[in-house]
């Protein structure tokens, strides 16, 4: 009766063997699909760091199209001055300088819209997600508030109301609450003077980015538009003459974080296999044990002269 | 007192001590500024912002203590997947910390998710991300603790009701356990698959955060690490009470049962190391941890803390002395608790400006839920046969048949 654990463990690895040549056989379909190809009508911003003028209009723009308090922090009160995205402002302009002052360029800061975003990957309640043309919404009624899409945005974009007791997610959801209603564009796009940040799918965008870093080789920091590859892609694009890195863009690979999170996933679920697979063998051994330790303890004696244990059979009459 | 521990006991004594009172109070201190975290907003207890959002409450409070609450998980596997059944004594402690871990690590949570009346929607499947690590951890932890732990934690209870003068009452203490007795081995192999699939995830929560978390803790095989040092830091806990118990209230010394738990958690912790170092190796970050900067400090502290007491601890001398064995056991569960909470805080790092250290407030309010779960405790083991004892004179207080089986 006791210990066949060797033929147990036996077992165990006969049957993870098993569990593991079936899951090897499913097709390697899984890690193909990892990748998220934007959808068609994919709609995204172009900001041109060389056009832009640093006039700011876009940042009151953004601030009465969403209804946001505008944050004065920065100017003692006086007028709006933020210096960072926060939860009173989802688009903000900043000026990059290097250390000698030669190299100068503006900055547009706003959620990148990812084609495969790590906020929607990691949102439990599915709360933070994709609209049909690729625009990343919130949905205040699915939120729980548990701030991971601030622990995963590659960007740092979300920002959290971290003064209210109603506490929301604040970022930029492209302002599709009023376009294609009311206006035809977001109001950053709209109000922009010299046209350095524009709107449009995301193909003609990529399209235009490309026709400008052609008609002028070397303008731009080492021919590319940034959101191209950048983890996953993303559907907000930017060019500029200064390195992306220095302008608080990150360096990130061409897959996504959340393509790896799936193969991570899928190279221990198995699609959920290996949680059953698992379950049915412990449950098979606890079944087994349980049976022999019940014969054990119920048929061992030493428990006899418990003066506190009352007779079974008187209790249960 | 050398004894062999073969039975569990009812401590006879009184409930309202100095230290109750202490460990009640911080309890008490943290449910009020729960209350006012409550009325007014995260921002004005913790010291939380954009850039780090996660602090305490769920580095430690959830992340690093259900990994100390992962005891009677591991204990567990030794007792029936590795048919020891020697350790059937302490099991109920084991099971008993598991519970006051992870039910005080989701009150924490409770406090610190902003809109919690949205876990309304939680109750429909239809609303949940399949793709999300955080879902999954959130579905295996809620339901580890309905369905494995409050069914596992039942007997010393359901023993009380059975004891009570009223025959009804008792009559509905037998027919419980005699549900539970026929479905035990099913809520226990679940006692097995859940806490794998969420000690692991917590780890593989972080993947998602990418190149923010530094190389040194960033890896694919974060979940496999988080999921060792579960068992590791679940046996350490269980050791480091059953040693703080024998102190306290003479329970005797079963060096045998201590001596296998160190020797096996010594084993693995040696085992956990070889592979983040291979892993760091194979990764080609290895020389990141000899930068001797910020980031390589910790990370040798970490390996400091968790190699020289598991190594200590492979010498007979030093872990048959209740003592010592406590002391290297601490050390071991300290460094095992800096790798849990690392990866959120320390070792990762925003874009911008930010710094993260906890409130005051926030600080308290993580002390007092630990106070709350020592309150708990003190007052289960006097009311209680949970802790283990050797076998002697009978005493009212112990474990009675057939409610001892489980």
């Amino acid at each position: 009766m006791d210990v066949n654990r060797r033929d147990i463990l036996k077992g165990l690895l006969g049957g993870s063997a098993i569990a593991g040549v079936v899951a090897t056989a499913i097709p390697a379909a899984g890690r193909d699909s990892d990748a998220i190809e934007p959808v068609p009508d994919a709609v995204g911003l172009l900001y041109d760091a060389t056009k832009c003028i640093g006039c700011r209009a876009c940042m009151p723009a953004c601030q009465n199209a969403n209804g946001l308090t505008p944050d004065r922090g920065g100017s003692g009160g006086l007028y709006m001055q933020p210096d960072t995205l926060n939860a009173h402002t989802k688009n903000i302009i900043k000026l990059y300088t290097s250390a000698d002052g030669h190299e100068k360029s503006f900055m547009k800061q706003q959620c990148m819209h990812c084609v495969d975003p790590a906020c929607v990957s990691g949102c439990p309640m599915n709360a933070l997600h994709k609209e049909p043309e690729g625009v990343v919404g919130w949905n205040p009624s699915l939120c729980i508030g548990c701030r991971y899409c601030q622990i995963a945005c590659p960007f740092n974009i979300p920002k959290f109301e971290w003064d209210k007791v109603n506490p929301k997610i604040v970022k930029c959801e492209l302002c599709r609450h009023i376009v294609g209603t009311t206006v035809s564009q977001p109001a950053c796009t709209k109000v922009c003077p010299t046209h350095a940040v524009v709107y449009g799918k995301r193909t003609d965008l990529l399209a235009e980015a490309h026709r400008r870093i052609q008609a002028d080789p070397g303008k731009y920091f080492e021919d590319r538009v940034y959101g191209e590859f950048e983890a996953g892609g993303t559907q907000c694009l930017v060019l500029s003459h200064v390195d992306y890195a220095k302008l608080g863009l990150p360096t990130l690979g061409k897959q996504s974080a959340p393509a790896q999170v799936r193969q991570m996933s899928e190279f221990i679920y198995r699609g959920f296999l290996t949680p059953i697979v698992l379950y049915g063998g412990l449950a098979g051994i606890m079944h087994y044990r349980w049976k022999h330790h019940l014969i054990h303890t119920e048929t061992s004696q030493h428990h006899e002269g418990d003066p506190a244990a009352k007779p079974e059979q008187e209790k249960n009459a | 007192m050398i004894g062999k521990w073969q039975r569990c006991v009812r401590l006879d004594q009184p409930l309202f001590t100095k230290p109750f009172y202490l460990f009640a109070s911080l309890a008490a201190l943290a449910f009020l500024l729960g209350l006012f975290r409550e009325l007014t907003g995260l921002g004005y207890v913790t010291g939380l912002n954009d850039g780090y959002s996660w602090g305490l409450f769920k580095n430690w409070n959830v992340t690093a203590l259900t990994a100390m609450g992962s005891g009677g998980y591991a204990i567990a596997i030794l007792t029936w997947l590795f048919n020891q059944r020697k350790f059937h004594p302490i099991m109920r402690t084991a099971l008993l910390t598991s519970f006051l871990g992870y039910g005080t690590g989701m009150i924490a949570l409770g406090f610190d998710v902003g809109r919690p009346w949205n876990f309304l929607h939680f109750n429909n499947p239809h609303n949940w991300n399949p793709h999300s690590v955080l879902m999954e951890v959130a579905v295996c932890m809620t339901a580890y603790v309905i369905f494995a732990l409050d069914v596992e934690n039942m007997p010393p209870f359901l023993e009380r009701l059975y004891m009570s003068p009223d025959p009804k009452k008792s009559a509905w203490a037998m027919r419980i356990f005699y549900a539970i007795r026929a479905s035990f081995p099913f809520f226990v192999a679940l006692a097995f698959l859940l806490p794998s699939m969420h000690q692991s995830s917590l780890g593989g929560l972080m993947y998602l955060a990418g190149p923010r978390v530094y190389p040194l803790w960033q890896t694919p095989r974060i979940p496999l690490l988080y999921l060792l040092m579960a068992y590791i830091l679940g046996l350490a806990c269980v050791l480091l009470v059953l040693l703080l118990s024998s102190m306290v209230w003479d329970l005797g010394w079963d060096m045998d049962i201590l001596e296998q738990l160190t020797k096996l958690m010594g084993r693995i912790t040696v085992a956990w190391l070889a592979i983040q170092y291979i892993d760091l190796a194979y990764r080609g970050v290895l020389h990141l941890a000899f930068n001797f900067d910020y980031y390589s400090v910790w990370f040798l502290l970490q390996t400091f803390m968790l190699l020289v007491p598991a190594l200590l601890l492979w010498f007979k001398p030093l872990r048959s002395q209740p003592g010592t064995l406590f002391l290297l056991t601490f050390i071991l569960t300290m460094g095992g608790l800096i790798y849990r909470f690392t990866p959120t805080t320390i070792a990762f790092s925003p874009l911008g400006n930010y710094r993260y250290f906890p409130s005051i407030a926030e600080i308290l309010m993580s002390i007092g839920f630990t106070s709350f779960a020592v309150t708990l405790f003190l007052i289960a083991v006097k009311r209680f046969a949970i802790l283990p004892a050797p076998a002697g004179e009978v005493t009212a207080g112990a474990a009675v048949q057939p409610f001892d089986t489980l």
